[in-house]
């Protein structure tokens, strides 16, 4: 019966976004400004709250208003075009204070932060953005490296959040440069061979194995291309040992230089990250540029510019076989090796499907990885832009398979993904307007109390256990009995986190969210936003509550919480559970409900 | 349904708290009794064997945990660029000769040609001891080979010298990607010779959460915390209160039990659902004294924090008659050291070899203390050991490398060096001489990465030989390739 219902009712939206596939990604901005509704209008403010839900933090019904106002097309435009909310200054300013104040600082200066970001911030597809590519160009303070380095670390937030909509060599170039990425990966200080030693191979192989190509070919629509139907490796150890190479010789950019020529009397490699910019800021690269490849003062210069065979004679073989050439100065061998990273076929597939992992699904059809890819090949501009992420991240989400309705209860039945544990907490936060503390003597808002996210969701902002992320792009899981659908074995990243265990402490931790903080309640905390409830109070406050009443109050929490699609089944549930909950306040029952919600399978998912 | 399901869960439970309770069982002898007769009927002759996965994540720099200490240690000490010294030789990785730990072991056994890292005195008493095996030079290999073999691609595992796939080859056992593990595999088979008193406790426990090692056909790890059970907030623990957390409570367990179109909204109830069964059947039992230690186990050390878990269940599935076959993973990481290998601090090599030191004393010592030492076979896996020469202050991925496999049954005090491949045969040849770009080392390339000599194959049909699956056909089902070693080296040995 409950699976009738909802099929009823999707059928009945899909009829009207049916309509709006035709113009999926065709954006007619004439009727925008005027009051004609936009040709690429979400239909219902389910059908926004369900876009919003894969583009945002959580849908709000500001954001469901607006959208619905504007369109698909426009609202994506205004998003792209809005400015960044950075972090770092601000965690600049509250490390200050509270250094001044003898307080300690660290992470969780970082971490509220950044909650408050998800929360509050309008550039929410840019900060959405920035989390998925953060889960791709993985840095974390889970690394002894880079684990006192709170502000470094927030301006690498604001640097994947400046470049969200940029092109991806941008970002690449910007990544690469950065003192965090640095020093996690141990390009930081790396150097050219010397008698004994040669160069660290860490961030060779792993730009190249997360941040661009991955391991085997691909094509557009990231099906490995076979051979004799195997697939191909893109490079082996001997590309990793020469690309090795290429990222040698950087160091913090207020590194003392010394007194130049002829002498260079006082440079120190291994100086600098005294000033903030020094510490944060890109890093210089002791290549040809600033030191003589010999003589005097050559000790300096620390960048590679041998080739294979350890001699200048020879060029560096790469990435697919390409070249670069032997004695170019630090800045050109970097630019060059970028270049051939960003140039190859497999960027294009292996990063669009990850970011369709990250806001729609879990198992993209290929056709749907190859649209997204095109996208990335050519933006579509007159300039044919390669690599644009603003282009990419449009053509993600208002292709058909993101629009389209999951319907079809065998066809579709594998559709969508398990919301990531952090995302879930921020859209139950946005779904009832959760009221921010005050900011505290030292002007920080306090969002996570002492919340420990990697140990209790698995997930924390920039925290991942390795470079390999929370999970991997490929986990996959066997899933199986009861249910309706047989057997199968599904791409379920977010599943790699979630088990016995994780699915308790994730509870915990809404609970506290919910019932351990809401207004009016006494003593509340002071370390993380309040729920109201009066939206869902007010149906039963009233002395008259009777079965409507509770019914009102359920479907309140269904269209804020599971943008309409809670199943019959759980309705339910939930209104046993509530009206026989003799003696509870209306307040307990409030929470109690978006509790229940949270822990929902319903919620966990998103379809 | 649902009030049956609890109805059974609180009857166990209160079973539970019973028999774990002294004085109850002392009063009523037969509720133990009870308890097995309950579930199916556990192999009379069975006994009990667990094997404990110690995985080292990262890449463990394995050739500076045991060190050559005769007339190699030159060529070890050039190789690794020289002895480290924060201020002649901060890029060095050699170990300092005098600083390692000598070793006597087993009789004729060649030990005193070794030392051990500095760092980890209580293992090398456990080596001496003949408690703990040394097996090298190990890693993923299709068949064996020699280095003229590798330059083919097929001869080789794919994407060698990779985190994600080598640790993923170590876990399946195979050099091809598996949607199982070995050790889940070897579950699944056991299940039918040595089955498990009780099945809603699953024989593979994880206390570091998912891995691929545990899954098998119809074997799902349970994924515990090292720091216990905790209760659910706002409900029952476990089912049948009243009130509004009662009410609460219902609700939840409704929804867990339903049905769902979406694949994944259904995958995630099961494992929510698994968490409240096993919350409610090993709770009582965990708190109670079949499931606490007097051991002492060092703190600030995660592995050992899981390791204490491990050993918790051990004791309590022996004590309840909850297993006879169990297979742990717990998890250690931080190896990754392309920098900082030797520099002083809390996160180099010597402060994780010293972790992992005294965790595997701790645990050696708990096993002990509830009598369970010769059924239980703890053994390390790493996905590739590092590179020889330097990076100026750390090591580079490698692949073949070195394992411990410490318990009661292990013959120990021993180095297992010989898989069958008589090229690539022994402690390995450290030597780097470059000709041309190229290691003239016929086991090495240029930074010190070696061939293995031993396949991951050989070394994990090993222990599931111990554990029980001696079938031949068994055990080339879940190790495909081993039929491309030799036949007399398809166990190792290191547990008889």
């Amino acid at each position: 019966m409950r699976m009738s219902r909802v099929m009823l009712r999707l059928v009945v939206l899909g009829c009207a976004v049916g309509a709006g596939l035709v113009h999926a990604r065709v954006y007619d901005h004439l009727f925008a400004n005027s009051f004609e509704v936009p040709s690429d209008a979400p239909a219902t403010d389910a059908e926004a709250a369900r876009f919003l839900t894969q583009a945002t933090f959580g849908p709000t019904k500001t954001d469901i208003a607006r959208l619905r106002a504007i369109g698909y097309g426009e609202w994506i435009d205004e998003q792209l075009g809005m400015p960044v909310t950075p972090a770092r200054p601000f965690v600049e300013q509250v490390i200050a204070a509270r250094t001044a104040a003898a307080q300690n600082v660290g992470q969780t200066q970082r971490y509220d932060r950044w909650f408050w970001t998800a929360a509050y911030a309008p550039d929410q597809l840019r900060q959405r953005m920035a989390w998925a590519l953060s889960q791709i160009f993985v840095v974390s303070d889970q690394s002894s490296s880079i684990s006192q380095d709170v502000i470094p670390m927030s301006e690498y937030w604001d640097l994947l959040a400046r470049d969200a909509f940029a092109l991806y060599r941008s970002l690449l170039g910007d990544v690469t440069y950065s003192p965090t990425m640095g020093k996690f990966l141990n390009n930081f200080r790396n150097q050219k061979p010397s008698a004994t030693t040669q160069p660290d191979e860490n961030y060779a192989r792993e730009v190249m194995q997360l941040f661009s190509v991955g391991l085997i070919k691909r094509y557009l629509d990231f099906s490995p291309v076979l051979n004799a139907g195997n697939p191909i490796p893109t490079y082996d150890q001997t590309t990793i040992t020469h690309t090795a190479k290429v990222f040698t010789g950087f160091t913090y950019a207020d590194a003392t230089l010394g007194s130049g020529m002829p002498s260079y009397s006082g440079a120190n490699f291994y100086s600098g990250g005294l000033t903030s910019l020094g510490s944060y800021g890109p890093m210089a690269c002791w290549g040809t540029e600033l030191f003589p490849a010999t003589g005097t003062g050559s000790s300096n210069m620390r960048h590679d510019i041998t080739g294979d065979d350890g001699t200048t004679a020879t060029s560096k073989t790469v990435l697919g076989g390409l070249t670069i050439a032997p004695n170019q100065t630090c800045a050109q061998d970097i630019s060059d090796e970028l270049d051939i990273i960003a140039g190859h076929m497999n960027v294009a597939p292996f990063i669009s499907r990850q970011l369709i992992e990250r806001f729609v699904t879990s198992n993209p059809s290929p056709a749907y990885i190859g649209r997204v890819a095109a996208a990335f090949e050519d933006n579509g501009t007159p300039q044919h832009e390669r690599g644009d992420l603003g282009a990419v991240i449009k053509a993600l989400l208002t292709d058909p398979e993101a629009r389209m309705l999951p319907i079809d209860p065998v066809e579709n039945a594998n559709y969508g993904k398990l919301r990531e544990p952090i995302l879930r907490l921020t859209a139950m936060w946005r779904a009832w307007g959760a009221q921010a503390q005050p900011p505290n003597a030292y002007g920080e808002i306090k969002m996570v109390g002492s919340t420990n996210f990697l140990n209790s969701y698995g997930q924390n902002p920039l925290s991942s256990p390795t470079v390999f992320n929370f999970y991997l792009p490929d986990y996959q899981q066997l899933f199986g009995q009861p249910g309706p659908n047989a057997p199968v074995q599904l791409y379920a990243p977010e599943f790699q986190i979630t088990n016995e265990t994780t699915t308790y402490t994730v509870a915990n931790s809404f609970y506290s969210f919910s019932a351990g903080a809401w207004v009016g309640m006494t003593n509340p905390p002071i370390d993380r936003p309040l729920l109201p409830l009066s939206a869902l109070t007010s149906y039963i406050s009233g002395a008259s509550a009777g079965t409507a009443a509770y019914a009102a109050m359920i479907e309140e929490a269904n269209q804020r919480m599971l943008y309409g699609t809670m199943s019959g089944s759980l309705r339910a549930t939930l209104t046993n559970a509530i009206q026989f909950m003799s003696g509870a306040s209306a307040s307990e029952k409030a929470w109690s409900l978006i509790y229940l919600i949270a822990l929902s399978p319903e919620f966990a998912v998103q379809r | 349904m649902i009030n049956d399901r609890n109805g059974r869960r609180d009857f166990l439970r209160h079973l539970a708290v019973l028999a774990a309770s002294g004085g109850a069982a002392a009063l009523v002898p037969q509720l133990r009794m009870i308890g097995s007769a309950l579930a199916q009927t556990p192999s009379a002759s069975s006994g009990y064997k667990a094997l404990v996965c110690v995985y080292l994540s990262g890449g463990n720099d394995a050739w500076n945990m045991l060190v050559p200490s005769d007339a190699r240690y030159p060529t070890y000490a050039a190789s690794r660029s020289g002895v480290y010294n924060t201020t002649s030789n901060p890029g060095g990785l050699a170990l300092d000769k005098t600083q390692l730990l000598s070793l006597t072991g087993a009789t004729g056994s060649g030990s005193s040609n070794y030392g051990m890292h500095p760092s980890m005195p209580e293992l090398r008493t456990l080596y001496n001891a003949q408690k703990l095996a040394f097996v090298a030079n190990i890693g993923t290999l299709v068949k064996p080979i020699t280095k003229t073999d590798y330059a083919t691609t097929a001869n080789r595992p794919p994407q060698l010298f990779s985190h994600s796939d080598q640790e993923n080859l170590w876990h399946v056992g195979t050099a091809q990607d598996n949607t199982s593990g070995w050790g889940g595999s070897s579950a699944s088979i056991l299940k039918s010779t040595f089955p498990n008193a009780n099945t809603t406790l699953s024989p593979c426990i994880s206390i570091s959460g998912s891995n691929k090692f545990e899954v098998g056909p119809g074997t799902i790890p349970y994924q515990m915390s090292s720091g216990g059970l905790s209760n659910l907030s706002g409900v029952c623990n476990p089912s049948g209160c009243s009130g509004s957390s009662g009410q609460r409570d219902v609700a939840l367990n409704m929804m867990l039990a339903d049905t769902y179109q979406s694949t994944l909204a259904g995958g995630y109830a099961q494992v929510m659902q698994r968490g409240r069964d096993l919350f409610a059947f090993l709770n009582g039992g965990l708190a109670g004294p079949d499931g606490t230690l007097t051991t002492t186990f060092p703190t600030g050390n995660s592995l050992a924090d899981q390791l204490k878990m491990v050993a918790r269940m051990i004791k309590l599935s022996r004590a309840q008659n909850y297993a006879t076959r169990q297979i742990f993973y717990v998890r250690f990481g931080g190896f990754d050291l392309h920098a900082g290998l030797m520099s002083a601090g809390n996160s180099n090599h010597a402060a994780l070899l010293g972790k992992v030191s005294q965790a595997l004393n701790a645990f050696w010592n708990a096993l002990g203390d509830i009598g369970a030492q010769s059924e239980v076979t703890a053994f390390t896996m790493s996905e590739f050991a590092r590179t020889l020469s330097s990076n100026g202050s750390g090591s580079d991925h490698g692949w073949g490398s070195l394992q411990m496999v410490m318990g009661g049954a292990v013959q120990g005090g021993k180095l297992y060096a010989d898989g069958g491949n008589p090229a690539v045969t022994g402690f390995p040849d450290q030597t780097i001489n470059l000709v041309n770009g190229n290691n003239t080392n016929p086991v090495a390339f240029a930074r010190g990465q070696f061939i293995p000599g031993i396949g991951v194959e050989q070394y994990a049909a090993t222990l599931a030989n111990w554990m029980g699956v001696t079938d031949t056909s068994a055990q080339n089902a879940i190790f495909p390739n081993l039929v491309n070693f030799n036949p007399a080296f398809r166990k190792l040995g290191f547990l008889g």
